[in-house]
């Protein structure tokens, strides 16, 4: 199992090149999944028969292994970047409504109430008092669903994409532990450091949650 | 000169001459296209898909060393899948060019096809292609499905042939890719013309490290490899004769969409064609597999070597 | 799509499928094995660490950390990590289970310890008893709701991912995605999945019951 560092440094450019492309899809994923799980979450909190429903499809959708959801979409979008992405959003829904139905489950019904009685519409009300206040919660979802799709994208490897997924596949048909041991690193350092990035952002977007210091 | 491919071409005008208004171009005596269905064009550049395996790869980026060379832009995918999974692929547009092999590429098409030799299987194939796909001329190269068994194992069955694996049915293992359960050239043909069942059929990889491993551990006792595969060789695996030809030649053949197909490309890779020969596939596979060079280099640096790229 | 479901109301239900060395009763009892056994050690693992971080409150940097550490470690790069450092066998798959499981054992195992209320726990000091009694009569008791949630994540992932084990030829249910992905036969893919969410949710609905009957006692 040793390291044949040659291989690395000759290898930079493609490196660079596959970090990106798997940034790329786990982050469209994220982004994707926040557009459908916002409005569900909306929906699932205000509409409470909906609400089990929304939150246990979600739950059994995450049972199912996600090398068969890129398999069964191929007749849909075929091996291409889509598939990849598609088949990630559907992992991060499960913790990405969760927690936007849980953020909004937390914002004070007398806050709420407050707004009404100051005559701000209830679409207003949503944007910006609900949402702002959920912001800590939804934030946390999207951490643990951006760090879940860094490390899912290299399932993609088995339909010809995955990203950094592509250096597992190499190596295990080459018996060359190198391009793995690279990508198995690569893969956590781009999770912690999209992890920082994403406390950053937050620390940024909630200045009303520092005052202790 | 190639003959085979000049009498690929006698033998499709004496036989398919109805076809010759409709078909796609199959045959050619100089790479240049001579029975196109014409409409092509590589001015937008193409994708080349390979399978996952190392040769297909390394098959992949010659390509695209040649086709670069002659100013046609490539994007090589490398490890997409298995022929199930590209030939829908290249049908549906994601890719554009796919490097084939005759025999199994005319199985998977039609698994009752009879054709063995070159030409008629060239043949055989243009008929079998919908008409959005076309062959191009069969390479020098060959590679060829095995069935092999370790030395000991020939030793202790008395295994020679294919044939001899009847002898003890429903005793042996055998390990291959999935895929080639379902196949012709594999589990289905091995009972259909030898009479042969297994014990079990165990799914591992195309002449990979489970195949090969698990043929080493003794896991399997017959493993499906490719007659490319240096292995066989360093590991004095046996492989059984084929008395009956259920395994149909393999050459290298170019599988590509019609709507890319122009004369630009039918020149390169016919160019490529008739220069790599099997000894030189099984080296460069070898650089790739065992030196752990990257199959783009490779195959660059084997495009340099032939003057096939300047 | 209706074809596709009509095949896999056939495929589920036909005898043949079922039967046999590579039927749908040895794949499911294989993949029941490979999930039941490394979520148990797992949870040998898991538990013990989550326990001491908790008790001791040493080492809870660790225990945030593990998780999204955890989370972020692509199983298919273990298993083949494993695999070139072990050849043909069973612990690629089962390391990567294991390392799957363990973060969200001890997360959640150290969770419930730190919402254990600190009155409770001085009080059990207060009438004598000793640390280790403290942890296991009074802390271990308190945090076990929390605990059992861990478990049933756990093994939902667990049973999910040990699709993967098919990949290094191995048997389980995923052994109907990964031949089906490379014959596109989408009917055996989907049929693999279908099984495993199955199980996955059968195995939570399980625990979940468990968890109910275990707790009959205690008023929320």
């Amino acid at each position: 199992m040793t390291i044949d560092w040659s291989w690395i440094s000759g290898h930079t450019d493609d490196l660079t090149t596959l970090t990106v492309s798997h940034l790329q899809a786990a982050l469209s994923a994220v982004l994707l999944g926040l557009l459908i799980s916002l409005p569900l979450a909306v929906v699932a909190h205000r509409v409470r028969p909906l609400r089990g429903f929304l939150l246990g499809l979600s739950n059994v959708l995450f049972t199912i292994p996600s090398i068969a959801v890129f398999v069964l979409l191929l007749p849909v979008s075929g091996l291409t970047r889509t598939t990849t992405v598609i088949g990630l959003t559907i992992y991060t829904l499960v913790v990405l409504l969760r927690n936007t139905v849980e953020g909004l489950d937390s914002v004070p019904t007398r806050t709420k109430e407050a707004a009404k009685a100051m005559g701000t519409r209830p679409l207003r009300t949503l944007l910006t008092v609900e949402f702002p206040l959920a912001l800590p919660v939804i934030m946390a979802g999207v951490r643990i669903a951006t760090v879940m799709s860094i490390s899912l994208v290299s399932v993609a490897t088995y339909i010809g994409d995955g990203g950094l997924g592509q250096l597992f596949t190499d190596g295990f048909q080459r018996n060359f532990p190198t391009p793995v041991i690279v990508g198995v690193v690569l893969t956590l350092l781009l999770a912690v450091v999209a992890d920082a990035l994403l406390v950053a952002v937050q620390y940024v977007l909630t200045p009303w949650t520092r005052r202790r210091a | 000169m190639n003959r085979r491919t000049l009498l690929g071409g006698l033998f499709a005008a004496a036989s398919v001459p109805a076809l010759s208004a409709c078909s796609s171009g199959i045959t050619s005596l100089d790479g240049e296209g001579t029975t196109t269905s014409g409409g092509g064009s590589s001015k937008g550049g193409l994708t080349i898909g390979t399978a996952n395996f190392t040769e297909n790869q390394v098959l992949g980026y010659l390509y695209a060393a040649v086709l670069d060379a002659v100013g046609v832009k490539t994007t090589v995918r490398p490890n997409l899948g298995t022929r199930e999974i590209l030939i829908p692929a290249l049908k549906g547009g994601d890719i554009d060019l796919l490097p084939e092999y005759q025999g199994a590429l005319l199985h998977y098409l039609d698994p009752k096809a009879a054709a063995t030799e070159e030409g008629e299987m060239q043949n055989s194939l243009a008929m079998a292609l919908p008409a959005s796909l076309q062959v191009l001329p069969y390479g020098l190269a060959e590679d060829s499905d095995a069935f092999a068994v370790t030395r000991e194992t020939a030793e202790k069955y008395g295994l020679i042939s294919l044939a001899d694996l009847k002898k003890h049915n429903g005793k042996l293992v055998i390990g291959a890719a999935a895929e080639v359960k379902a196949r012709q050239v594999g589990a289905v043909g091995l009972k259909d013309v030898y009479g042969v069942e297994f014990k079990e059929f165990k799914s591992l990889d195309s002449s990979g490290p489970l195949v090969k491993g698990a043929l080493k551990k003794g896991d399997i006792d017959v493993a499906n490899l490719f007659t490319t595969d240096t292995d066989i060789q360093a590991n004095g695996w046996v492989v059984l004769t084929d008395p009956k030809n259920l395994i149909p030649g393999q050459h290298v053949v170019p599988l590509i969409a019609d709507r890319k197909a122009d004369s630009t490309v039918r020149k390169a890779l016919a160019g490529l064609g008739n220069v790599l020969t099997t000894a030189d596939l099984t080296e460069l596979n070898r650089q790739v597999d065992k030196d752990k060079k990257d199959p783009e280099d490779v195959a660059r640096a084997y495009a340099q070597q032939k003057g096939l790229v300047k | 799509m209706y074809e596709l479901f009509k095949n896999l109301g056939g495929w589920l239900t036909s005898g043949e499928q079922w039967a046999g060395p590579d039927g749908i009763a040895t794949r499911l009892a294989e993949h029941l094995q490979y999930s039941l056994l490394a979520t148990l050690v797992a949870a040998a693992i898991g538990l013990p660490l989550g326990l001491l971080i908790g008790h001791t409150g040493k080492g809870a940097f660790v225990a945030i950390n593990l998780s999204s550490f955890g989370r972020a470690l692509p199983t298919v790069g273990l298993v083949v990590l494993v695999f070139l450092a072990s050849g043909l066998s069973m612990w690629p798959v089962y390391v990567a289970l294991v390392a799957l499981a363990v973060p969200a054992l001890v997360t959640n195992t150290y969770a419930g310890m730190t919402a254990v209320d600190p009155d409770v726990k001085d009080a059990a000091r207060g009438q004598g008893m000793r640390g280790h009694q403290v942890l296991l009569q009074v802390e271990l008791p308190l945090a076990l709701p929390l605990i059992m949630t861990g478990l049933r994540l756990a093994l939902i992932q667990v049973v999910a991912t040990a699709t993967i084990a098919a990949y290094v030829s191995f048997g389980g249910l995923g052994r109907y995605v990964f031949d089906g992905l490379a014959q596109r036969d989408l009917v055996q893919v989907m049929g693999g999945a279908v099984l495993v969410a199955v199980i996955a949710v059968a195995l939570d609905v399980t625990l979940a019951a468990l968890q109910r009957f275990l707790f009959r006692h205690r008023t929320a």
